[in-house]
């Protein structure tokens, strides 16, 4: 008797162990616990407090898969494009046409027939409005990823972040110049391009300006290649450019003003024409974490369409005055 | 009684089929390091290793841990729970993918006014990181893993200001290989799992083109 009990004992002893080890190795739940070495990046964000000037009055899903560039052309239509498609909507935000391609469309502009000038990587292609490609330019070169793209009456502007230099061609795609390249002679610094981020546009007075988002500044170029004026800081501060390489994109309102975007802390703020900031339109707290590639454009009414890859949405803010005409 | 000749022929064939047993065992069990053939000649570092039909050497045919930086959401437990003192996870840079920047976002920590080696700067809290004048305006930053307590907060501020460069790594000349990685097994991403010891690590790589226009970092098998 005595020695069953103790054979049952030691089998109970033996279940409880098992099943101790059990749950140690197949169901304890991770326990993320305190980290002592978290990187608080949403205290960061926090700190941006100021209140947006800006509101978001609309969100279009899009229907491409990956959404990269936005463009505004003739009558504000509103122009898409991403992993394999384009959309065009109406300045009411319906859908007009959505057609196909087979690459990603990686910058985008629009001219003032309505055709697209699409970036592919390292070439260029032009679509029209129906969806029929026209025009495909020579490739500029091994290593190259355009990201941005200007139209002006007679020149072709575009940015190239893989070998960090931003072309000048006709509109037929030959090359007339190269702007930006290191010359000290010319006291050209040269880009510093640390990512996929370099973008460029042309303001409403016609003069071409370069994102350099290793410095944190814009500069202003004159198309010959000559370096004329710069501004932007670094700082996490609202006025100044975060991270490593901001602002990623940056457009221009009707007025000359700026309109910029950040990736590291998600926010979209206006400058004056002199680069002095004015207005938050959107903080951290409007986008996902992580969000990046928040590619801008405005239209004749002053909206700012935001490109929200993360959402797969085009996002338009309005100034809070305006929100009633919109 | 077996005739001379029959019990020579016995032991040539015994002698013969010992020796293939030996040289099959040590094709087998052979050791080599990843991308050698590891019969110990002199080796060209052909790099062909992987189409050879010669079977891989044993230690490069076994199975490592290692984490994918792209399931990583610095959650910092690569640091305490790992069997070693201090981790075995370590903060590699990936310098093809390195923007060589100023401000570097996994180097400084936000809001930094001087961007100067001062330790009060440093965002690493074992001042792991190394920081180096390259040329105007460029900076080269290395890792003394003797330092690095893999943390991954430098990881976490790269991913969100910079490209990504800095990723945590188990490394594999301090990993134990456990059985049953104590850090796998409560990593809350899921981002633990056993590849061959052949291509140990799982780092991102830059593409320059990225695929449905997502300009995140593409993962690398290297
Ligand atoms: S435990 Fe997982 S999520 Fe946490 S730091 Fe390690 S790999 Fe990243
Ligand atoms: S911050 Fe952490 S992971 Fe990065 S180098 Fe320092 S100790 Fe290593
Ligand atoms: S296998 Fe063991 S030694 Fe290696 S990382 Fe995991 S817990 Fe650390």
């Amino acid at each position: 008797m005595k020695q069953k009990t103790l054979l049952f004992g030691a089998l109970g002893m033996l279940v409880v162990l098992i099943l101790f080890m059990v749950k140690d190795l197949f169901l304890s739940s991770p326990e993320p616990g305190n980290n002592p070495w978290k990187y608080d990046l949403e205290t960061m964000k926090q700190a941006d407090t100021m209140k947006p000037a800006y509101t978001m009055v609309k969100a279009i899903p899009s229907g491409l898969q990956g959404l990269v560039a936005i463009a505004t052309g003739p009558g504000d239509r509103i122009y898409t494009t991403g992993a394999g498609g384009a959309e065009i909507y109406d300045s009411a935000c319906r859908l007009l046409l959505r057609f196909d391609f087979e690459d990603t469309a990686y910058a985008l502009t629009v001219d003032s027939t309505g055709n697209l000038w699409m970036s592919m990587g390292d070439h260029v292609e032009v679509w029209n409005k129906t969806g029929k490609k026209l025009q495909t330019l020579k490739s500029a070169g091994r290593g190259s990823l355009i990201t941005s793209l200007a139209l002006t009456g007679s020149s072709l502007l575009i940015a190239d972040a893989g070998l960090k230099v931003v072309y000048h061609y006709d509109h037929m795609g030959n090359m007339i110049n190269r702007i930006g390249e290191k010359d000290p002679v010319r006291k050209v610094p040269g880009f510093v391009i640390p990512g996929p981020w370099f973008d460029l546009a042309v303001s409403p007075d016609g003069s071409l300006w370069i994102a350099n988002p290793g410095r944190h500044e814009l500069e202003q170029y004159r198309f010959d290649g000559q370096r004329l004026l710069s501004w932007g800081k670094p700082g996490i501060g609202i006025p100044e450019f975060c991270g490593c390489c901001n602002p990623s994109h940056f457009t221009f309102l009707p007025d000359g003003s700026f309109v910029t975007s950040e990736k590291g802390i998600e926010r979209i703020k206006v400058y004056n024409p002199r680069g002095k900031f004015s207005a938050v339109v959107a903080l951290p707290g409007d986008f996902d974490e992580g969000t990046r590639g928040l590619d801008l454009a405005t239209d004749s009414r002053g909206r700012i369409l935001v490109v929200d890859p993360v959402r797969k949405q085009i996002r338009i803010f309005v100034k809070r005055s305006t929100t009633s005409n919109n | 009684m077996p005739n001379r000749r029959e019990f020579l022929t016995t032991l040539f064939r015994a002698a013969f089929l010992t020796g293939l047993g030996v040289l099959g065992g040590a094709m087998v069990l052979r050791k080599g390091k990843p991308g050698e053939c590891g019969f110990g000649f002199d080796c060209a570092h052909c790099g062909e290793a992987d189409k050879c039909v010669i079977p891989h050497p044993f230690e490069s045919r076994q199975m490592v841990w290692q984490l994918d930086p792209s399931l990583c959401t610095h959650c910092g437990q690569c640091a305490t729970a790992c069997v070693m003192t201090p981790s075995a996870v370590k903060c590699v840079h990936v310098y093809a993918m390195c923007g060589y920047c100023d401000l570097c976002g996994g180097y400084f920590k936000p809001g930094t006014k001087t961007l100067d080696t001062a330790a009060e700067n440093q965002l690493c809290p074992t001042n792991a990181i190394k920081r180096k004048f390259v040329e105007e305006p460029f900076f080269e930053y290395t890792i003394d893993e003797s330092l690095c307590i893999g943390c991954g907060k430098c990881v976490k501020g790269c991913d969100a200001f910079g490209n990504g460069s800095l990723q945590l790594q188990v490394r594999h000349d301090r990993c134990k290989n456990c059985n049953q990685c104590a850090i796998a097994r409560i990593c809350p991403s899921g981002a633990y799992r056993k590849v061959p010891a052949r291509h140990p690590s799982l780092l991102r790589g830059f593409e320059q083109k990225p695929k449905n226009g997502d300009f995140t970092q593409s993962q690398e098998n290297r």
